[in-house]
C-alpha cells in the first residue's frame, strides 16, 4: 500500500490526502522547497499505489545561531521535526513512526545530540504518538501558537517542546523528566 | 519581473565619505547626485560617476532610468574587467527593468569577466549567486568552471560539482546555443565518468578526492548518464559494487534504487528489474535482525511483474513466492505498514500467476487461488479504512465465475464468521461497495442480441437485459445500502461504537447510494465531443436525490473531504456556485496546493457564476498571488539553498518543477477567469495579457501542463471505466489546448481594445495610420493562424465542452474575418471569402442560441427550468460569442469610420462588402444578446415566483401523495423524507437565485 522515498517537488500536486485534513498546515511553496533544497534526505514521503502522498516528514539539522552561544536556551547541533503528518485513512499503520525513525537514523548519522519538535499542547494524539517513540516534554513554550486549535474563545495555545536523545547523548544530558514544569516564552525559542 | 525592493541597496565602498554615505542610505537621491558629481570632478574616480548614475535611476524620468543601462552597455564594450562595487551598484539600480535575457547579455558577462580576473576572491561566489538569481546559466557555468580550475588542487570539491551541475543544466537548457550543446554534453559526461572511475578504483576515498562520494553526487552522475550517456553505460555502472543502487541501499539510501528502477522500467529491461528487486528485497534478510527497509509495495510489484515476463515464468514467480515466504515467516516483527505491503505483495503475485495454475477443482468453480487470496486479505483487514482500495483493482480483474464465487460464497461466509454487530455493518458496507465496483466491470455482462435498443447485453449476475452499468443491480445496491444505513441509525449500541471506528460505515453507504443514483440518473461519461451539458440528458429527479442524499451525509460527517469535493463538483454542475463555494471554503485550499486543487473549484467558474468573483470579491486573488510569489524571480525558488548545501539532485528537481510551474494550466486558468469576470461586469482590464509577468513565458509552442489532483475523490469505479471526477465535471479538465485557446482569445480581445498610448502624439498622422493598420493586421494574421492551428488539433474537440468549441471556433473565424475586412479597401476587389466566414459565424451563433431552452415562467415545465438553471455554461458562451461578434464588427466599423474621416480621398476606407457584412453581424449579435438577456430575465422572474420549495421537493421526490418508487423510498428513508429535505432545497434555490442575480448584473452591450 505504500512506498517510502524522498520528497520531490512534484509531490506538491499530490498532497491533498494529507493537506486537506484540518490538522495539517499548508505552507508557501518556498517553505517546502527550502527543506528539499537544504536537507533533501530529511524530507521523506510515503505514497500510495496511485502516487498520492499519504504521509510526510520534514526535518532539518541545525544548532542555535552563534550569538546565542552563551544563552541558557542555546541549542547544540540537533535535528528538528518541522512537520509530520499522515493522511487520516493511513493512520495507525506505523507510517508516522517509520518516517520519524528514518529521520532519527539520519540525525544519528550526522552526529546530532537529539531530535526536537513543537506540538500543540492539546494535540493529544500527536503527543501520544511522540511519547510512544521515546520523546518527552523538555519545556513548555507559553502562547507559542497565535490561535487555539479547539477553543475559538482563546487567542493562543501553548506548545510542548518535545525531545528524544540520540546516540551521541550517552549521558542523557539533553532531556529531563520534569520538562512540563519548565516554562519559557516564545522569544526564548527560535 | 524582479522588483528591486527585494534587492537590498548595496553598501557604498568604505572609502566614500560619510556625507555621501548618509545621503545614499537615506535615499536622498538629489543630494547623492550632487555630491557624487562633485566627488567625481575632484577625485576623478569613475566609481562616483556610477553612484551618480544609480541615484539618477531612482528618479522618475525615463531618460534618467536609461542612463544606467547605457553605462552597463559601456562597460560591456570596454572588454576590461569591471570594478565589482560598480557592478553591484548597477545591478541594483537596473533590477527593476532587467529581465533574464538582458542580464545574460550584459551583467552576467561582466560578472564572469570579473571572476576570471579575480578567481581567488571570496566575492567570486557572490557573482555566481547573482548570475543564478537571474538564471543566466551561460555566465554561471563559466564562473563555476573558472572557480573549479582555480581550486582544483585545494581539496574543496564544491566548485567541481557546481561546475558539473551547471554544465549539465546548461546542456539541457534553451539558453545553450546549438553549436555548443554537444560540447557541454560531452564535457559533463566526461567529468563525471572520471569522478566515477576515481571512486571505483581508489582503495579508500578521502573527502577531498575528486571522486563521487555523497549520495547527491552519485545521483547527479546517474541523472547525467541517463540524459547524455548510453543505455549500455548505465547498465554497466549500476552493477558497480561501489556506485550501484545496491551499495547505496546497504547504506540506507533509496533514491538511486528508485531512479534505477524507473529507468529500467522505461526500457522494459525485465530481467534486470527482476534481479535488482530480488537482490534489494533479499538485503533485508541478510542480517540477523531482518530489515523491512526495502519492502515497499513498488519493489514487490516490480518484482512480481518482472517475474511474470521472464522466459521461465513459473520459476521466476516461484522465486518471488520464495522471497515472500521468507518475509511472511518473520512478518510478526514488521511494522503494520510493511505487514500490509507483504500481504498485498502476496495478492499481486497470485494475480501474476499463469492461468493454468489458477484453475480450481471442478467442484469449487470460481474459488480460484485469486479469490482465496482476496478473501484471506480481507479476513484480517476488512475493517480498515483502506480495505476496499487495497483489493479493488484485484476484484475488478476477476472473471465472472470468480466474482460470483467471491460475492456469493466468500463474503457471506465472512458475515457468518464475524457475527458481532459492528463487523456485520462494516462487512455489509464493504459488500455494497464491491457490488458497485462489479457493475463497472464489462466482464459481468454477456452479449445478448436484443430488440431493446441500447440493451445488447445481459447482466450475468441478475440475468436482466442491460447495458453497463446494470440498472437492476444498481437499484439492488441502493436498497441494500439504504437498509444497512437505516439499521445503523436505529441501533443505539452501534451508534455508540461508531466513533471508535476508522470511519463511519454510513459514509461509505451514502457514497455507494449517491454514485449509484447518479448513474441511474443517466450521468455517465461523455459519449461524444458534441455532447450538450452533462445534465441535459439526466433524470433531474434522480440527480437531485443523489445530491440531497450526499449533502445530508456531509452534515453528518463534515470532515470527510472526499465527500465534500464530490459535492462541490455536483453543485457546480447544478449551477449552484455560491453553495459550492460555501462547501469549498472550509477545506482551506491555499498556497502551495492551489496549483493542484484550485481547478476543482475555479475552472470555468465565470461560465457558471461570474458574480461569485466579481469586483471586491476576488476569490482568485490568492491564487494569482501564490504564483506571483513563487515565480517572482527568474530562477527556480530556493535554488541557491540547494547549491550552497550541495544538494545536486534537488537542483535538478527544483529546476524541472519551476519550468513546469511556469507552464501551469492552472496559472493560465487563473489569469483567464479573472479577466473574464472583469469583462463580464464592464470593469477595466489593467494590462494586456502578454504584458503580465506571469504570462511572459507563454508562446504557442509552450506545452501547458495540467496537474490537477483528484487523489482525494472517493472512487468506487474500476479501471475499466472513467474515474468519478470525469463524469461529474462540467466538461473536460484543463488542457494544453484549452489553455492556449483561451489565452489566444484574450490576446484577440486585447487587439480589439487596443489604443495607442495617450502621451503619444504623432506628427505625421497618415504614416501613423498606416503603421497602425499594419500592426493590427500583423497581430490578426498571427492570431488567426494560431487559433486555427489549435482549433484543428486532433485532440481539441475532446478537450472542450461543445459551447466552448463553438466559441473558440467563432473567435478563430472572427480573427480571419477581421484580417480580410481590414485589409480590403474600397480599391480592392470584393473579398470573396468574407461572406463564407461570416455566414459560418452566424450559423455558429444561431446553433448556440438554439440550444438554450427557452423557459416560460407561467408554465414552468420542470425540465426547461431545471436544465436552464443547471446550464448557465451554455448561456454564458452564447453571450460571450454574441459579444465577441458584436465587438469585432464594431471594431471594423470604427476602423472604417476613422479611415473615412482621415483620408478624404476615400481610398483607404474599407470595401463596401466588408462594411455591409459587419453591419449584418452587428445586427445579428445585438438581436441574439437581447434574446439571451431575456432568457436570464425570465429565469430570474421564474425564480421570483412563489411555491418554489414545494416545487423543488416535487422535482426531487415526485408529486406528493403519489406512490414513490423503491429508490425514492430508500433515499427518503435516509434523508428523513420531504421534511428533512426542506432546508437543503432552500439552499439550492437560494444559490440558483444568487447565480441568476449575478448574471442579471452582467453587461449585455
Ligand atoms: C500524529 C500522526 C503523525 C501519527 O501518525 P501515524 O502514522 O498514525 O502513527 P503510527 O501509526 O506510526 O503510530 C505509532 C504509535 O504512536 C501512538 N499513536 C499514534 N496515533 C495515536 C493516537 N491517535 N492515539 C494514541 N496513540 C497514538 C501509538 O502508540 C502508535 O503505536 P500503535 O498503533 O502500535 O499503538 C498522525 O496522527 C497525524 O498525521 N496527525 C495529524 C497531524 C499532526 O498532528 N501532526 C503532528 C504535528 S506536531
Amino acid at each position: 500500500m505504500a512506498n517510502f522515498r524522498r520528497f520531490r517537488p512534484d509531490d506538491l500536486n499530490k498532497l491533498s490526502k494529507c493537506n486537506l485534513d484540518p490538522l495539517t498546515e499548508t505552507y508557501e511553496l518556498g517553505f517546502y522547497l527550502q527543506y528539499h533544497a537544504k536537507w533533501p534526505a530529511l524530507f521523506q514521503v510515503a505514497e500510495d499505489q496511485h502516487g498520492n502522498i499519504i504521509g510526510y516528514i520534514m526535518g532539518k539539522l541545525e544548532s542555535s545561531p552563534d550569538v546565542y552561544q552563551f544563552s541558557e536556551h542555546y541549542l547544540p547541533w540537533h535535528a528538528h521535526i518541522t512537520a509530520v503528518t499522515v493522511a487520516p485513512e493511513a493512520r495507525r499503520l506505523g507510517i508516522g513512526k517509520l518516517l520519524s525513525e528514518q529521520l532519527e537514523t539520519a540525525a544519528d548519522a550526522n552526529n546530532a545530540w537529539f531530535i526536537d519538535l513543537f506540538v500543540r499542547s492539546t494535540n493529544h494524539k500527536a503527543i501520544a504518538f511522540y511519547k510512544s517513540m521515546g520523546y518527552s516534554v523538555y519545556r513548555v513554550v507559553k502562547d507559542y501558537y497565535g490561535d487555539h486549535s479547539s477553543d475559538p474563545t482563546q487567542s493562543s495555545e501553548d506548545a510542548y517542546d518535545m525531545r528524544k536523545p540520540l546516540k551521541r547523548d550517552v549521558k542523557k544530558e539533553h532531556v529531563r523528566d520534569d520538562g512540563e514544569k519548565h516554562e519559557v516564552d516564545p522569544s526564548d525559542v527560535w | 519581473m524582479s522588483s528591486y525592493a527585494r534587492y537590498a541597496r548595496p553598501a557604498l565602498k568604505s572609502s566614500v565619505d560619510v556625507q555621501l554615505q548618509t545621503a545614499f542610505s537615506d535615499g536622498n537621491w538629489n543630494l547623492v547626485i550632487r555630491l557624487a558629481d562633485k566627488r567625481f570632478k575632484v577625485l576623478k574616480d569613475p566609481y562616483y560617476e556610477a553612484i551618480k548614475i544609480c541615484a539618477e535611476s531612482q528618479l522618475d524620468g525615463t531618460a534618467d532610468k536609461c542612463a544606467v543601462l547605457v553605462a552597463i552597455d559601456e562597460l560591456v564594450r570596454q572588454k576590461a574587467a569591471p570594478d565589482l562595487d560598480t557592478l553591484e551598484l548597477y545591478e541594483w539600480a537596473s533590477a527593476d527593468f532587467l529581465h533574464g535575457i538582458d542580464y545574460s547579455d550584459a551583467l552576467g558577462p561582466l560578472r564572469t569577466r570579473w571572476v576570471k580576473a579575480n578567481p581567488k576572491s571570496p566575492l567570486a561566489v557572490q557573482c555566481l549567486q547573482s548570475c543564478l538569481e537571474y538564471w543566466d546559466l551561460v555566465s554561471a557555468q563559466q564562473i563555476a568552471a573558472a572557480l573549479d580550475k582555480t581550486y582544483v588542487n585545494s581539496g574543496d570539491r564544491r566548485y567541481m560539482f557546481w561546475s558539473i551541475t551547471l554544465t549539465f543544466l546548461l546542456s539541457i537548457s534553451p539558453q545553450c546555443s546549438e553549436q555548443s550543446r554537444n560540447v557541454y554534453c560531452m564535457l559533463v559526461l566526461k567529468q563525471l565518468e572520471r569522478a566515477a572511475d576515481i571512486t571505483e578504483n581508489s582503495a579508500k576515498l578521502e573527502l577531498t578526492d575528486r571522486g563521487l562520494i555523497t549520495e547527491e553526487e552519485i545521483c547527479l552522475y546517474y541523472r547525467v548518464l541517463l540524459t547524455h550517456g548510453t543505455k549500455e553505460e548505465f547498465l554497466t555502472r549500476i552493477q558497480s559494487s561501489r556506485l550501484g543502487p545496491l551499495h547505496q541501499l546497504k547504506q540506507g539510501r533509496k533514491l538511486l534504487f528508485w531512479e534505477t528502477l524507473t529507468a529500467l522500467e522505461n526500457w522494459g529491461e525485465w530481467d534486470r528489474i527482476f534481479d535488482l528487486c530480488h537482490q534489494a528485497l533479499s538485503l533485508g534478510l541478510e542480517d540477523e535482525t531482518p530489515s523491512f527497509f526495502t519492502c515497499d509495495l513498488r519493489a514487490w510489484k516490480a518484482f512480481a511483474l518482472a517475474a511474470s515476463k521472464a522466459k521461465n515464468e513459473e520459476a521466476a514467480l516461484g522465486e518471488v513466492q520464495n522471497t515472500l515466504k521468507k518475509f511472511i515467516s518473520i512478518k510478526s516483527k514488521a511494522n503494520a505498514m510493511y505487514k500490509k505491503n507483504i500481504s498485498i505483495a502476496l495478492l499481486e503475485t497470485t494475480f501474476r500467476l499463469p492461468k493454468p495454475i489458477l484453475t480450481p477443482s471442478p467442484d469449487h468453480k470460481g474459488l480460484t487461488p485469486r479469490v482465496v487470496q482476496i478473501s484471506l486479505f480481507l479476513d484480517h483487514c476488512f475493517d480498515k479504512l483502506s480495505a476496499f482500495d487495497d483489493v479493488k483493482d484485484y476484484v475488478a480483474q476477476l472473471s465472472f465465475e470468480e466474482a460470483k464465487a467471491f460475492m456469493e460464497q466468500v463474503l457471506p461466509k465472512m458475515l457468518v464468521d464475524k457475527p458481532d454487530k459492528l463487523s456485520q455493518v462494516i462487512l455489509k458496507s464493504l459488500n455494497c461497495k464491491l457490488q458497485y465496483l462489479l457493475t463497472t466491470c464489462p466482464q459481468m455482462l454477456s452479449h445478448h442480441p436484443s430488440m431493446v435498443e441500447g440493451n445488447n447485453y445481459q447482466c450475468r449476475f441478475c440475468a436482466n437485459l442491460s447495458s453497463l452499468p446494470c440498472q437492476h443491480c444498481l437499484k439492488k445496491i441502493i436498497l441494500e445500502a439504504s437498509d444497512t444505513y437505516m439499521q445503523i441509525g436505529a441501533d443505539k449500541e452501534l451508534l455508540k461504537s461508531i466513533p471508535r471506528l476508522d470511519k463511519d460505515p454510513r459514509l461509505d453507504l451514502a457514497l455507494v447510494m449517491g454514485t449509484s443514483i447518479l448513474k441511474l440518473a443517466g450521468l455517465r461519461q461523455r459519449l461524444s465531443d458534441v455532447d450538450p451539458s452533462p445534465l441535459r440528458n439526466v433524470n433531474p429527479g434522480l440527480f437531485l436525490q443523489a445530491v440531497l442524499l450526499l449533502d445530508t451525509q456531509l452534515r453528518e460527517t463534515p470532515s470527510d473531504t472526499g465527500l465534500r469535493l464530490l459535492l462541490v463538483q455536483l453543485y457546480l454542475l447544478l449551477g449552484c456556485a455560491t453553495y459550492a463555494h460555501q462547501l469549498w471554503v472550509p477545506m482551506d485550499v491555499k498556497r502551495s496546493i492551489l496549483d493542484a486543487l484550485g481547478p476543482l473549484f475555479f475552472d470555468r467558474i465565470t461560465s457558471i457564476s461570474p458574480g461569485l468573483i466579481q469586483g471586491g470579491r476576488s476569490f482568485l486573488e490568492p491564487v494569482r498571488m501564490s504564483y506571483s510569489t513563487s515565480l517572482a524571480d527568474n530562477c527556480p525558488l530556493r535554488i541557491w539553498d540547494a547549491f550552497s548545501t550541495g544538494s545536486f539532485s534537488s537542483i535538478l528537481s527544483l529546476t524541472e518543477y519551476d519550468s513546469r510551474l511556469r507552464r501551469s494550466c492552472t496559472l493560465v486558468m487563473t489569469l483567464i477567469e479573472e479577466r473574464r469576470a472583469i469583462r463580464c461586469y464592464g470593469g477595466k482590464i489593467d494590462s494586456e495579457i502578454d504584458d503580465l509577468p506571469l504570462a511572459a513565458d507563454i508562446v504557442d509552442s509552450t506545452t501547458l501542463v495540467n496537474k490537477t489532483d483528484y487523489g482525494s475523490f472517493p472512487n468506487l469505479e474500476s479501471l475499466h471505466g472513467l474515474p468519478i471526477q470525469d463524469f461529474i465535471r462540467l466538461g473536460p479538465e484543463l488542457s494544453n489546448e484549452r489553455a492556449h485557446l483561451s489565452f489566444l482569445t484574450e490576446q484577440y480581445f486585447d487587439i480589439l481594445s487596443y489604443k495607442p498610448p495617450k502621451d503619444y502624439r504623432p506628427v505625421k498622422s497618415n504614416e501613423v495610420a498606416i503603421r497602425e493598420r499594419n500592426y493590427i493586421l500583423e497581430c490578426l494574421d498571427r492570431l488567426s493562424n494560431s487559433l486555427t492551428s489549435f482549433i484543428h488539433l486532433p485532440e481539441t474537440p475532446s478537450r472542450l465542452t461543445s459551447p466552448e468549441m463553438t466559441y473558440y471556433s467563432v473567435i478563430s473565424l472572427l480573427s480571419a474575418a477581421l484580417l480580410t475586412g481590414i485589409s480590403t479597401t474600397k480599391a480592392d476587389p470584393a473579398p470573396k471569402t468574407l461572406q463564407l466566414v461570416t455566414s459560418s459565424i452566424k450559423s455558429a451563433l444561431a446553433g448556440l442560441r438554439a440550444s438554450l431552452t427557452v423557459s416560460t415562467p407561467s408554465s414552468l415545465p420542470m425540465g426547461d427550468v431545471f436544465f436552464s438553471l443547471s446550464d448557465m455554461h451554455t448561456m454564458s458562451y452564447a453571450r460571450d460569442t454574441a459579444l465577441a461578434i458584436k465587438h469585432s464588427a464594431a471594431f471594423v466599423l470604427a476602423f472604417h469610420e476613422k479611415e473615412v474621416a482621415r483620408d478624404r480621398s476615400g481610398k483607404s476606407s474599407l470595401h463596401k462588402d466588408v462594411v455591409a457584412e459587419m453591419k449584418a453581424l452587428e445586427v445579428v449579435s445585438t438581436k441574439a444578446l437581447g434574446e439571451i438577456k431575456k432568457h436570464v430575465q425570465s429565469l430570474k422572474e421564474a425564480l421570483g415566483e412563489g411555491g418554489w420549495l414545494d416545487r423543488m421537493l416535487e422535482w426531487t421526490f415526485g408529486d406528493e401523495g403519489e406512490a414513490e418508487d423503491e429508490v425514492t423510498e430508500a433515499v427518503s428513508d435516509v434523508v428523513d423524507g420531504r421534511g428533512g429535505a426542506e432546508e437543503w432545497a432552500g439552499k439550492v434555490l437560494e444559490s440558483w437565485r444568487e447565480g441568476v442575480k449575478g448574471w442579471g448584473m452582467a453587461r449585455w452591450d
